[in-house]
């Protein structure tokens, strides 16, 4: 664990920090902070020195500038359920957490936009502008838990980003706090056209992990819902059959809206946790949803069915009824949660790599596994070829640790080598800074250092991520001594 | 000066030269650097060098039934490089968007030579900041793009446009409503007025359905049960386009027609699902707020000596 320098809040910065935002949502007793000193990424741990929960923007604006004038770093929290540590107070900091501010503010069906403060939960918004045939794309597999704010933060994915692309993709434009405490909006306004003058700022910080400010509104795009789905369950002997079925699929020109795969490792633990009737002897099962106009799926179905039969598919099954299609995506959705049944603990990588080498990292997923004697189910966006392997091991078993985290560090390492990248949706984090050099070479990671000091200029917005040698402790809050 | 690179080596040490110097460039001809480096249609990925035609480089792609779904007029004009560096869209972008949902990776030369790579080949990635979002539309003034990997589309098996001429824009605004609320998911919805002057129709409403055979025909069926029927094609490349460029707005699609209203007569084209319109009539840009201090910051960050133009 790491030791918090920034130890704790000053009496004149607690008091002026109540001021603003009143004394009720200001979190700062050591056992209330350990609930905030680490995400969904769990290796490493460290509590916040304060926790602020504010309600409004111009709340926030008080509360960065403050920390601005005391020289504290910043940490802007969502839900907190990053699984990198793109969350984690290395050196303790002011943790600026959005959840109150929860708000649908205005939804424009015409335009099929809607306005909503930056803690708003993903799924509420499909919820809420569902009754008009409109939809929110991204759909992480938090989405009933994790903020749109954090969406923006990490440029999150899910199962249907296949077809519909990442949050990127969905979002219009946001408000944003600078570090030094300046308001400004980024990416088109409420009321503005979708074409913005000037630098695509908004495209630059969506993925940035919190590291530009804090984003308080954002302006989402809904698009249409699809007038019919098809969900088809593949039934395969072999993972690498399955593999060739996903190229196949692209190959043949068709795009279906999500094509999931699931290793026999995995869909055993699912099984026995949901009973959904996955077979249990299959070598792995692809989930292949079509969606779009009735008119097209008939026969785009049958053409699928014709792929996975020529790949040896033993059955492919129809979800037959709508609660059968959300029986299946709950399952897959919760299987990350299904493991708990067959390890204490596990490691889950977020490696990327072009679709048609599927066969070959799934293949060096099992020959790791082989060589670090540790389980590694996989249950992943195949459509997208970003594989998910779960290393199990027992955290109490210190070579069981090094083991997960060396076979974790192989497969990353191989889809670099493949051409892919380290993360397609869970972010660098505190989890893969290591990997940034060997993936983009140190000019690049200059630029992108560059592009972070036009808008931090002193490092100090959720500081100690995603960059190697990202300075530490001393470096912050000089003037920490002297208030304290 | 305009840089004449025989590669990327030559690129790179003329732009550090000029950096060094305080020369002013104001952009490089990337003709000898104009190849399709590589499409992988399993993938639905390519890479292909900035000084390529766009026209030409769509051509390749379709002989393995694929396409960048992007087509601003006159596609043969630009080069890959040129369509990144202004953010080219043309009337698909209601269905399928524009170069930010398609630029999955950029090889750049910056200001001082350095030569940096953002993104990746592949669809999905989250790793580092998405510097490539910066680069479109910044017309060579952060650095020089010098390759570019997108993702690709399916090449539809059928496409068809159906139109309809209007007398007044009043009927044009029920249309559109009509048409949002519909089951339709047209890939391009467009208007304009170009050689309609003195018809009883000034208005020309064109929409474009993309997919299977059976997807585009059902589609049709419908528009013509909205009352859209006459069969005709996407906007031709006109001289509308010519030098001087047409002045471009982009509104709030719903305010469409009262923006066309305070027009006049002017000649335009709107993107009419996405409020984007393109007239020859008097400049009257909405009013907004940029957050011009940042753009010069990142500018100054990424080329202090101010060698690459002004955006």
């Amino acid at each position: 664990m790491t030791k918090s320098c920034v130890a704790a809040a000053s009496p004149a910065f607690l008091e002026a920090v109540r001021q603003i935002v009143g004394k009720e949502n200001v979190i700062h007793s050591a056992a209330e902070l350990l609930v905030y000193e680490c995400d969904a990424y769990t290796l490493e741990k460290s509590p916040p020195t304060l926790v602020v929960l504010p309600n409004t923007t111009a709340e926030v604006a008080a509360v960065v500038r403050l920390c601005a004038q005391y020289n504290l770093p910043i940490i802007p929290r969502g839900a907190g359920t990053s699984l990198s540590g793109a969350l984690l107070p290395v050196d303790g900091g002011v943790m600026i957490a959005l959840t109150r501010m929860n708000r649908i503010i205005h939804v424009d069906t015409r335009n099929r936009r809607a306005l909503v403060e930056a803690g708003v939960v993903n799924a509420w918004i499909t919820q809420a502008v569902k009754s008009h045939g409109l939809l929110f794309a991204p759909d992480p597999s938090s989405q009933s838990a994790c903020t749109i704010g954090g969406n923006v933060a990490t440029n999150s994915g899910g199962p249907h980003t296949l077809k519909y692309g990442v949050t990127t993709n969905h979002v219009l434009g946001f408000e944003m706090i600078l570090p030094d405490g300046e308001t400004v909006w980024l990416g088109t306004t409420p009321d503005g056209g979708e074409d913005v003058t000037g630098y695509d700022l908004r495209g630059s910080v969506i993925g940035s992990e919190g590291m530009f400010g804090v984003v308080t509104r954002v302006l989402v795009r809904l698009i249409r819902s699809p007038q019919s789905q098809k969900t088809m369950l593949g039934i395969f002997e072999s993972v690498d059959d399955a593999s060739q079925t996903v190229s196949d699929i692209i190959a043949a020109g068709i795009v279906p809206a999500a094509l999931e795969m699931m290793d026999q490792l995995i869909t055993r633990a699912v099984e026995e946790a949901y009973k959904f009737g996955f077979p249990l002897d299959a070598g792995a099962v692809l989930i292949v949803e079509l969606d779009g106009l009735s008119a097209g799926l008939e026969k785009q179905s049958q053409q699928v069915i014709e792929i996975c039969r020529r790949n040896k598919a033993r059955d492919v099954r129809l979800a037959q009824s709508e609660k059968e299609r959300t029986d299946l995506w709950k399952s897959r959705k919760r299987a990350f949660g299904a493991i708990g049944r067959i390890s204490p603990n596990f490691l889950t990588q977020d490696g990327v790599v072009p679709r048609s080498r599927l066969p070959e990292i799934m293949r060096f997923i099992n020959a790791t596994s082989a060589k670090y004697g540790l389980r590694i189910p996989n249950v992943f966006h195949a459509g997208d070829g970003n594989i998910h392997p779960l290393v199990l091991y027992d955290e109490r078993d210190a070579d069981q640790v090094r083991r997960a985290i060396a076979a974790g560090h192989d497969i990353l390492h191989k889809c670099i080598e493949l051409g892919g990248s380290v993360s397609g949706e869970h972010g660098i984090g505190v989890e893969k800074i290591s990997f940034m050099e060997a993936q983009f070479g140190r000019d690049s990671l200059d630029a992108m250092q560059s592009l972070r000091s036009a808008f931090d200029p002193d490092k100090r917005c959720n500081p100690h991520k995603m960059f190697p040698g990202s300075k530490r402790c001393s470096d912050f809050s000089p003037r920490r001594q002297a208030a304290v | 000066m305009l840089l004449q690179p025989v590669n990327l080596d030559d690129l790179v040490s003329q732009l550090r030269t000029a950096n060094a110097q305080g020369n002013k460039v104001a952009g490089a001809n990337l003709a000898s650097m104009n190849r399709l480096i590589e499409h992988v249609p399993e993938d639905m990925t390519c890479t292909v060098e900035s000084g390529m035609n766009l026209k030409q480089f769509q051509s390749q792609l379709a002989t393995n039934g694929q396409c960048l779904p992007i087509d601003p007029p006159h596609a043969g004009r630009f080069t890959v490089g040129e369509f990144i560096g202004r953010n080219l869209s043309g009337p698909r972008r209601f269905g399928y968007g524009t170069i930010r949902d398609y630029l999955i990776g950029i090889k750049v030369v910056l200001a001082d030579g350095r030569v940096i790579n953002a993104g990746g080949k592949v669809v999905k990635n989250v790793a580092g900041y998405d510097l490539c979002k910066l680069f479109v539309g910044s017309d060579n003034s952060l650095g020089i793009v010098v390759e570019a990997n997108f993702k690709l589309r399916p090449l539809p098996p059928a496409t068809a446009f159906v139109g309809l001429m209007c007398e007044n824009l009043d009927a044009i605004d029920r249309l559109i409503d009509s048409l949002m609320k519909s089951e339709l998911t047209p890939t391009v919805m467009d208007l304009h007025n170009l050689n309609l002057q003195g018809s009883d129709f000034p208005y020309a409403f064109v929409i474009g359905f993309e997919g299977s055979t059976d997807e585009v025909d059902w589609q049709l069926a419908k528009a013509r049960e909205l009352g859209i029927h006459e069969s005709t094609t996407s906007i031709p490349d006109t001289d509308f386009w010519d030098d001087p460029a047409p002045t471009k707005i982009s509104i709030l699609p719903s305010q469409l027609t009262e923006h066309l209203r305070s027009l006049g007569n002017a000649q335009f084209i709107a993107r009419a699902g996405n409020g984007i319109i393109y007239h020859r009539g008097r400049t009257e840009n909405p009013h907004s707020d940029l957050p011009v201090e940042l753009f010069r910051r990142v500018k100054s960050v990424f080329d202090p000596n101010h060698t690459l133009p002004e955006l």
